[in-house]
């Protein structure tokens, strides 16, 4: 029994997760179907309670549903972009410069386990409801973790390969290009597969605390109507958004660490 | 450069060296010279500060006393035409084989083309040829010292620094080794300050062994090593080679056990 369980054939696997999401899927019809209607929506539906699927595919169609989208999309690329090139050559420069660390390193750390909602009102006092303060949002969300992630991999380069570098008379650029990228970039990515997620979670408080927009407006306003299925459709599709970042940031991170070997 | 002999002019000379890192005096009063076509090995007991005299010479770390200088000049940093082999092989695990080697030639500024046309003669020198494409991980740590080998010959130095480049591989591969750099040597004979823990390689690679010893360490005492070249497997039957080793083993050893007592 333990051996079935833990066994690793490809098609046994396949099955499970097939089960898996069959079963996940029928517990969500069921209570769909057998709840308040104000409060859940099934998944499928029929005719006088229609389900998320009927209205994802809705969406397809809509025209203000499509604005909505790639208003979202928009912030959601703009704010995680500008934290992804500031937060990665930024670590490299601190472990580089020791004492600029140590004079940062506990402002990190802190800005890294706070919890970003907690200064939302803050944005929003000061700068108020624009596209860039929703973009400052996202930022907050996705640069601690790349910056974090980055910074530790950076410190960790092998001594001995700086060693090498400084016996061949490398320059400072050159010691980036051959060195600190290449070292840091696998752990660089880690952050980045950690921010794509938080990145998501930004994005959505951002539209539902600043001026409401996006995905999250509809959200909201599925959630006053009440239109439960059009609310869990929207979900999903974050949700499926979500996986789709976090597969490719997942790929790339494993595509440059190939060099870390069978230990790597 | 004038008056140029087969043993050379002195090409490194080393005067009243010492390094303190804070309260240890690593070495000091350490004076020796290398010609241009010398081979010099060092070796020492553990601790006695020999990997960190040839950091020193290839100018990665600063003396605290003396000075080393390299044709008349004084060492300050790095120099072009020297190059060093590590005995951790520090190569670049993102880079195959042909990438590693060619690093120090990249970094000289060499061409493109350059590089296609030097690289795989020293690939083929080491006996790499049909392992370019292969990435550190995917060879064995003898493998990885021969590509460490060749990105030092790469860069056609005239001093070649060894520090134990043979120090991480097992004991065949390591005999495997020794044998091919006398014969990379031969094929292209340098300016060499190689550093060993083991007996059999200091007189085997050296036309001098040079042994430090103390606390502070300090030149004990230098060994000619009157073998014939070239040199090769056949040297370790030569009478002489049992008597230069016993000779060195003796030195050394004495030393080791005065080390291993005095706490």
């Amino acid at each position: 029994m333990i051996k079935l369980i833990n066994s690793d054939a490809r098609w046994i696997r396949w099955l499970t997760f097939a089960a898996s999401i069959l079963l996940g899927a029928a517990i969500w019809e069921f209570a769909g179907r057998n709840a308040n209607p104000v409060f859940m929506a099934p998944l499928i539906g029929d005719a006088d309670t229609p389900g998320a699927a009927r209205s994802l595919i809705g969406f397809i169609g809509d025209g203000q549903f499509r604005d909505a989208f790639l208003s979202s999309i928009k912030l959601f690329a703009t704010g995680f972009l500008l934290a992804l090139v500031i937060a990665v050559p930024l670590g490299i420069v601190l472990a580089r410069l020791v004492l600029l660390r140590v004079a940062l390193e506990s402002y990190i750390l802190m800005l890294y386990v706070t919890p970003m909602v907690a200064l939302i009102p803050f944005v929003l006092s000061i700068l108020g409801f624009g596209f860039w303060p929703k973009v400052l949002v996202v930022v907050l969300f996705a640069f601690f973790p790349i910056l974090y992630n980055t910074l530790e991999g950076a410190r960790s380069v092998k001594h001995e390969l700086l060693e090498v570098a400084g016996s061949f008379r490398a320059s400072e650029w050159s010691i980036w290009r051959d060195i600190l990228i290449p070292y840091t970039l696998p752990f660089a990515l880690t952050g980045i597969r950690q921010a794509t997620g938080r990145a998501l979670v930004g994005m959505i408080a951002a539209e539902f605390f600043l001026s409401t927009s996006g995905l999250g407006e509809v959200i909201m306003i599925a959630s006053r109507t009440p239109d439960m299925a059009n609310m869990l459709a929207a979900i999903l599709l974050i949700a499926g958004l979500g996986v789709i970042l976090m597969r490719g940031a997942q790929a790339l991170e494993q595509k440059y660490s190939a060099w870390r070997g069978v230990d790597g | 450069m004038n008056n140029a002999t087969v043993n050379g002019q002195p090409r490194i000379v080393v005067s009243g060296a010492g390094k303190r890192y804070g309260a240890l005096q690593v070495f000091q009063g350490v004076d020796f010279e290398v010609g241009e076509r010398d081979v010099l090995t060092i070796i020492g007991p553990s601790g006695c500060g020999k990997t960190t005299l040839l950091r020193c010479i290839d100018g990665l770390i600063p003396l605290t006393e003396g000075g080393i200088t390299m044709d008349g000049e004084p060492i300050t940093a790095p120099r072009e035409g020297v190059a060093m082999v590590f005995q951790h092989f520090g190569l670049f695990p993102w880079k195959t084989v042909f990438q590693n080697v060619a690093y120090g030639l990249k970094l000289a500024g060499a061409s493109r083309a350059e590089i296609d046309e030097k690289v795989p003669g020293f690939i083929n020198l080491v006996g790499l040829s049909g392992f370019e494409d292969y990435y550190p991980y995917q060879i064995s740590g003898g493998m990885q010292q021969r590509c460490g080998v060749a990105r030092a010959l790469a860069v056609e130095p005239r001093v070649l620094l060894m520090d134990e480049p043979f120090g991480a591989v097992d004991a065949q591969t390591r005999e495997i080794l020794q044998f091919e750099m006398l014969r990379i040597w031969e094929a292209r004979p340098t300016t060499m300050v190689f550093v060993t823990h083991a007996i059999d390689e200091a007189v085997l690679m050296g036309d001098r062994v040079m042994v430090l010893k103390g606390r502070p360490s300090s030149v004990h005492e230098v060994i000619e090593v009157d073998l014939p070249r070239p040199r090769d497997r056949s040297t370790l039957l030569h009478p002489r080679f049992a008597e230069l080793r016993e000779h060195v083993w003796s030195t050394l050893m004495k030393e080791a056990k005065e080390a291993e007592f005095k706490v």
